[in-house]
């Protein structure tokens, strides 16, 4: 502690600036969110909203983030549990398999399950074949158009968010209150429910608020299977009513609510004091599954890892290889996976610096109130994509007309658009909407590791850049690598905000995709869907390898 | 241990690159375009052929309108392809276009112009019913046919809020008035399958698969699954339907939407924008549209494809787009007040 007020005392003038920009810089969208909101009670007179099916549509939402969020929790948690605590056939490759899912977008998980479970599709056709039927008014078959398939949809992709933290919590935690309870004579059921399932709710609870973010964000597999949400409100009063304004104001009480939930979440958990001991002394000791039990678990989880991204590669392998055969590859697929991969690595790049500096930030005494500011951002995340993107759009452009008007001023020229339009407005929306994901990633490894060797180093005189270099980035490199696995593999998946902010004639892998999608034209959209999976399932592979991810 | 330099360096870095990316040798023209770039291929590789103009195209589904709005006289865009009239309204109405040359326009129509000039349609695509081959029998149809309880349970079609139906009920409104409009719609809403999902090619395979009976959707998706050879099984799908040209009661014709352009109020390359408005309406280009995208060239004597052709005469609805186009408001709220996307309520 001394050590930290002794740094604290040397903070100057331009690192508080730097937070401050920082803070300003991350909460622009909101910002920009409110304007546009605020702007229909100024402006001319507004078109109204879309009332009606606002409410029913906020039940459906609910109900959708109910079901996701449970069995997300259920997967997640109880995955990582297994893998973590008991040894059976696979749980080895099961561990990092199971979080091969986060590389497939939404978007293309429902399309590629549409195609397996629709009419047309394999499953059905065999079951016709088979009961000799040709209609289907003649037999019953799930509807996976339905709010029960986008359910299902979304929870087998979405999972490995829950996975991940209660992994890494399960893998840093000491058996010995576990070991105690058993001692004391508690069966493994009453263990798990009494002991595990209260003192894992923290890692429970970041994994699933990033999951019902997405699906509250989520506009594309929703809509596809006609599910009524918000976000099909909020796009229906922009677009139809040409009421932007108003689709900001519908945008904004969503976020509130939103805001409300995660506010009492840590509100109630406040009561408790989580005690995490780190030690190493008492390792939970996984034991062995016996013979059936181990057979089902591994079945199981393989299944998972089967629906979220075995069966979606198939079929999007299955369409890419059948296209190719036909129309050839377009040239412009390669361009796009160039362009997806140096834009993807330079908003990781960018969102593990700063992430990494408000980690380091935010653990000084005296700046936390200032931050808490920060964790408004990560509301953005819940902002349907286009709008928010729009909402970026106009407040960039804001600014380039502010710059242009001052470059006038000055040197009688224009400078044309500098920030909108730009790559730096794509790296912008990316950085904005993922340094929480890279900055939870950081500021946890840095809990987990201790700054006992920084003060080590200090006391031994090193300066601050041979800390800084010799000391923790090596011993922090497994943490930082991991944090830009999962931003590079957001940033490639991201679809909306890319589509409106990126520069003129520039593609990623996911507009590609989306534009042949919207031209009707699904198999054109199999190979570049399938190397944005691949992209993705890389650094997750790679990480596996190093044992990153599986800290 | 932090060094604010970083940051700097990486953002000025990134805005230099933007900045090198902007300047370039040839003739080029920046199109925003609401429409699918392989829809617009073979139409811009012809024009490039032609004028060594250069399209560099921004495809997007939604707020290109609201972008170019944003970046307002620095917007590098130079024309505004859109679809939906809906979209053309409202370039009109954010102040984003500038007027085109009369003599560009004079070929086209004018009921499908802008009384302004600030934007002009390109292509027409008809609102009609795909009907099973199988289970009806007939060959001629009015909108308001399918508000009748023999249609109970038989149709689909995509979400009613999206803006190919809202353009379509748009002119419902139109024809028959607020509380006929309301009335017809309650009706076919309780006469569908369930709830409406999909775009419009799925509501064929509906058909196809004998969930539903009558479908209502634009020609040219029919057109598009019957010539798609990297589906096949499209063109099996769309066999099962055959389309009708549904008219109004009150004598008019089938409802059209259209695709368009707009000519960008600040385009930094106005001389090539124009130049492609003008090969846009021209009988080439307008002969390339009917034939890849089976939709109806907009300049008359340009005939639609052969295959557009054998489905048969139509005669389209004359009551000009922007009156229809002004209704779009009060359509989308009367999808809302019937809960039309929540499916049948009887």
């Amino acid at each position: 502690m001394t050590a930290h007020s002794a740094r604290a005392a040397h903070t100057g003038p331009l690192p508080r600036i730097l937070d401050v920009l920082i803070v300003l810089v991350t909460a622009l969208p909101i910002i920009a969110l409110a304007a546009l909101a605020i702007s229909g009670f100024t402006g001319p007179a507004s078109a109204g909203i879309l009332g009606r099916l606002l409410p029913l549509a906020v039940g459906e939402t609910f109900v959708l983030l109910a079901i996701v969020g449970t069995s997300t929790a259920v997967l997640g948690l109880g995955s990582a549990w297994l893998v973590t605590h008991r040894r059976f056939p696979g749980h080895r490759l099961l561990s990092w398999a199971l979080v091969l899912p986060l590389a497939v977008p939404t978007y293309l998980s429902a399309y590629a399950w549409v195609e397996l479970l629709e009419f047309t599709g394999p499953v059905q056709t065999l079951l016709r074949g088979l009961l000799g039927v040709e209609s289907a008014r003649e037999y019953w078959f799930f509807t996976i158009r339905s709010p029960g398939g986008a359910a299902f949809v979304m929870s087998v992709v979405l999972y490995p968010y829950v996975y991940l933290t209660c992994r890494a919590f399960f893998a840093l935690r000491s058996g010995a209150v576990e070991a105690a309870a058993r001692a004391l004579g508690a069966g493994p059921v009453r263990t798990f429910f009494t002991i595990v399932l209260p003192l894992s709710r923290p890692a429970l609870v970041v994994g699933v608020s990033l999951v019902l973010l997405e699906v509250l964000n989520d506009f594309g597999a929703v809509s596809f299977f006609g599910v009524n949400t918000m976000t099909a409100a909020i796009y229906a009063t922009w677009i139809n009513l040409g009421n932007l304004a108003g689709a900001a104001q519908i945008a904004i009480v969503l976020l509130f609510v939103v805001g409300l939930v995660i506010y009492a979440e840590v509100a109630a958990r406040k009561k408790h004091t989580y005690l995490m001991p780190r030690d190493s002394r008492t390792p939970h000791a996984p034991t062995a599954l016996s013979g059936i039990w181990g057979g089902v678990a591994s079945a199981g989880l393989f299944g998972v890892v089967l629906a979220g991204f075995g069966l979606p590669v198939a079929q999007l392998g299955f369409s890419a290889i059948r296209h190719s055969a036909v129309a050839g590859i377009d040239p412009g697929v390669w361009r796009a996976l160039g362009q997806t991969v140096l834009i993807a690595g330079i908003a990781s790049a960018a969102c593990l610096v700063l992430g990494y500096v408000i980690a380091r930030r935010m653990r000084r005494p005296g700046t936390p109130t200032r931050f808490s500011l920060l964790r408004l951002g990560v509301l953005g995340y819940a902002i349907p994509g286009t709008v928010l993107a729009v909402g970026l759009a106009v407040s960039l452009g804001t600014i380039d007309a502010w710059i242009n008007t001052g470059a006038r001023a000055l040197t009688g020229a224009g400078v044309g658009l500098i920030l909108s339009g730009s790559m730096f407005a794509l790296v912008y929306a990316y950085v904005v909407r993922f340094l929480m994901i890279s900055h939870g990633a950081i500021d946890a490894g840095l809990t987990q590791r201790g700054d006992g060797l920084l003060d080590a180093a200090r006391v031994l005189g090193a300066g601050r850049w041979e800390r800084l270099f010799r000391v923790e980035l090596p011993t922090l490199w497994p943490t930082l690598a991991g944090a830009a696995a999962l931003v590079f593999i957001e940033c490639v998946k991201e679809l909306p905000a890319t589509l409106l902010l990126r520069p003129l004639g520039l593609d990623t892998l996911a507009t590609f995709v989306y534009a042949s999608a919207s031209a009707e034209l699904f198999s054109a959209a199999a190979l570049p869907a399938l190397m944005i999976v691949a992209v993705g399932a890389l650094p997750v592979f790679a990480a596996s390898r190093l044992k990153i991810l599986a800290r | 241990m932090i060094n604010p330099v970083l940051p700097a360096l990486l953002g000025l870095s990134l805005s230099l690159f933007s900045a090198a990316a902007a300047f370039s040798q040839t003739r080029t023209v920046n199109i925003y375009s609401y429409r699918e770039p392989a829809l617009l291929a073979p139409l811009l590789a012809r024009f490039e052929e032609l004028s060594g103009i250069r399209p560099v195209v921004l495809f997007a589904k939604n707020g290109l309108v609201e972008r170019a709005a944003a970046e307002g006289e620095n917007t590098p865009a130079d024309v505004i392809l859109t679809v939906d009239i809906g979209n053309l309204a409202a370039a009109k109405s954010l102040k984003i276009g500038q007027p085109i040359d009369a003599d560009i326009l004079a070929p086209v129509p004018a009921i499908y112009r802008d009384p302004d000039r600030m934007w002009t349609a390109l292509t027409l695509r008809a609102r009609v019913f795909y009907v099973s081959r199988k289970r009806v029998d007939a060959t001629t149809m009015s909108y308001e046919d399918i508000a009748g309880p023999e249609w109970a349970g038989r149709v689909c079609t995509r979400s009613g809020q999206h803006p190919y139906n809202i353009g379509f009920i748009a002119s419902r409104i139109a024809h028959l008035g607020s509380e006929g409009a309301r009335e017809w719609l309650e009706n076919v809403r309780d006469n569908l399958t369930g709830r409406p999902t999909g775009n419009d090619r799925a509501q064929v395979q509906a058909i196809f698969s004998g969930v539903c009976d009558l479908a209502i959707g634009y020609t040219y998706y029919m057109g598009l699954m019957l010539t798609n050879t990297a589906e096949p099984e499209q063109k099996q799908w769309a066999a099962a339907a055959r389309i009708i040209y549904p008219t109004n009661a009150n004598g008019k014709g089938t409802h059209v939407n259209v695709s368009g352009v707009v000519l960008g109020a600040y385009a930094p390359n106005r001389p090539e924008a124009l130049e492609l408005i003008r090969f846009l309406v021209s009988d080439e280009a307008q002969a390339i549209y009917a034939q890849t995208n089976f939709e109806f060239p907009v300049v008359p004597g340009v005939p639609p494809s052969d295959l557009v052709a054998s489905w048969g005469e139509f005669t389209p609805d004359d009551t000009p787009l922007i009156e229809i186009a002004a209704l779009r408001a009060e359509a989308s709220r009367l999808v809302d007040e019937v809960l039309f996307d929540d499916g049948p309520q009887r």
